[in-house]
């Protein structure tokens, strides 16, 4: 016999307690009759009342869940607001150390070039980020079954986040900050005409290579003339926004990228520069000093970021 | 204009707890699965086989409800019927009920004066 009640029934019982499936199965077996039978005694076809019935019960699957009294739900209102919490602050920072750690050590190997090495930490962040959402929400569905409500300590008022009085930029670090951009802009300039470092025959080196006046020079003066009016822009606002984050996160890649790509491939120092200082010159000196600023380039940007992330991430904690 | 589907919603909840009221008294008279959702629905309490058949059981399991095997019929069927721990408890829940009805009626009047 393999009647859709009959097939309805098996799809049923599997997730019903065994306990007492046996007398689950005899009762809704015969419930299931009472209503075909009504409906039919009011002359309908025994097949579409049967089709009627099992579809007015609905999903088994549901109503076994019913049965059992089961939570239809990965994770529930119990442990939801504690799995958030805890899924943003893991997120918030684990990926992003173990990918930069990740990009610095394979840079530092020098196995790869630092695009590789950039690659490869984000790589790593990535991996990282989905073993941390998968393992956590794997936990708390677990919980979620086998424990019953257990204290989660109740909330407080004196959970509740301190709300910010104090500005996040001081005008002493905005100063600060302003007065290394200037002292940037101006040094540009000026090593090319006074570098205090001079040739044999006393006439000045510039440390850049001259060359790149007529090509990127322009381009990191203007933006470190833009980083200038940030900071102001920045400390009127008073506090980090996700905009200015943005905006912060594409000035340092438009002096960082171009810098460290222009060392990297020996364009950045002028040639004469080079050939003064003898150390550099030997086996691959002056490739590792390539190496060391780019990462050390990367480190600062993304600390620079991440800081002002936090601080975000403090404000609303 | 509150859209149907809102409507539905909240009657949803309003009625939620009184299936459990409606059930309880209709069995003081003994009763199986089908015939009281059929009496229910009579009287105007439209629940859903698949709420009313799993509620029985945990109304049973929780001691509300006592049920007994009827082979007499042309299949066999499971009366329940409410227990003198589902009475008492049915007069609380009948109680609160009313004094929920009495706090609406006070309050509606209350908001005409």
């Amino acid at each position: 016999m393999n009647s859709l009640t009959d097939r309805y029934l098996a799809a049923t019982l599997p997730s019903v307690p065994s306990a007492r499936r046996e007398e689950i199965a005899v009762e809704l077996r015969g419930s299931i009759e009472d209503m075909i039978e009504d409906r039919t005694g009011n002359g309908q076809d025994p097949g579409t009342a049967e089709r009627e019935v099992l579809t007015e019960l609905g999903n088994p699957e549901r109503l076994a869940a019913r049965y059992a009294d089961r939570r239809l739900q990965l994770i529930g209102p119990t442990y939801y607001l504690v799995w958030l919490r805890l899924l943003r602050l893991l997120l918030s920072f684990v990926p992003a150390i173990v990918g930069t750690v990740d990009a610095v050590s394979s840079a530092a190997t020098g196995e790869v070039g630092v695009g590789g090495a950039i690659g490869s930490g984000i790589g790593t962040a990535i991996e990282v980020a989905v073993h941390i959402a998968f393992w956590l929400t794997l936990t708390f569905a677990i919980l979620e079954r086998t424990t019953p409500v257990q204290g989660l300590g109740d909330w407080n008022v004196d959970q509740l986040p301190r709300v910010p009085v104090d500005r996040e930029m001081s005008l002493a670090s905005t100063a600060t900050a302003v007065a290394w951009l200037l002292f940037g802009i101006a040094y540009l300039p000026l090593q090319h005409f006074q570098s205090w470092i001079e040739s044999d025959s006393g006439a000045n080196i510039p440390i850049i290579d001259p060359a790149l006046w007529s090509s990127w020079l322009p381009v990191l003066l203007a933006v470190l003339v833009g980083s200038v009016v940030f900071e102001i822009v920045k400390y009127r606002v008073g506090r980090w926004t996700w905009p200015l984050i943005g905006v912060n996160v594409a000035l340092h890649l438009a002096f960082a990228v171009p810098v460290a790509w222009l060392i990297l491939s020996d364009r950045l120092l002028s040639p004469e520069f080079v050939q003064r200082f003898e150390w550099l010159r030997e086996g691959d000196n002056l490739g590792t000093v390539a190496n060391v600023t780019a990462v050390v380039l990367a480190v600062v940007v993304i600390w620079d970021v991440l800081d002002s992330v936090r601080a975000i991430r403090r404000r609303h904690a | 204009m509150v859209s149907d589907d809102i409507l539905r919603t909240h009657l949803q909840e309003l009625r939620r707890g009184t299936v459990v009221v409606a059930s309880l008294v209709a069995l003081r008279r003994p009763d199986y699965g089908y015939a009281l959702l059929q009496r229910l629905a009579k009287h105007g309490f439209a629940v859903d086989a698949n709420t009313l058949y799993p509620l029985l059981r945990r109304l049973e399991e929780q001691g509300l409800l006592t049920s007994e095997w009827n082979t007499e019929e042309s299949r066999p069927r499971k009366f329940y019927r409410t227990s003198d721990e589902g009475e008492s408890i049915l007069r609380q829940l009948l109680d609160d009920l009313a004094a929920i009805q009495i706090s609406v009626t006070g309050l509606t009047e209350g908001m005409d004066r």
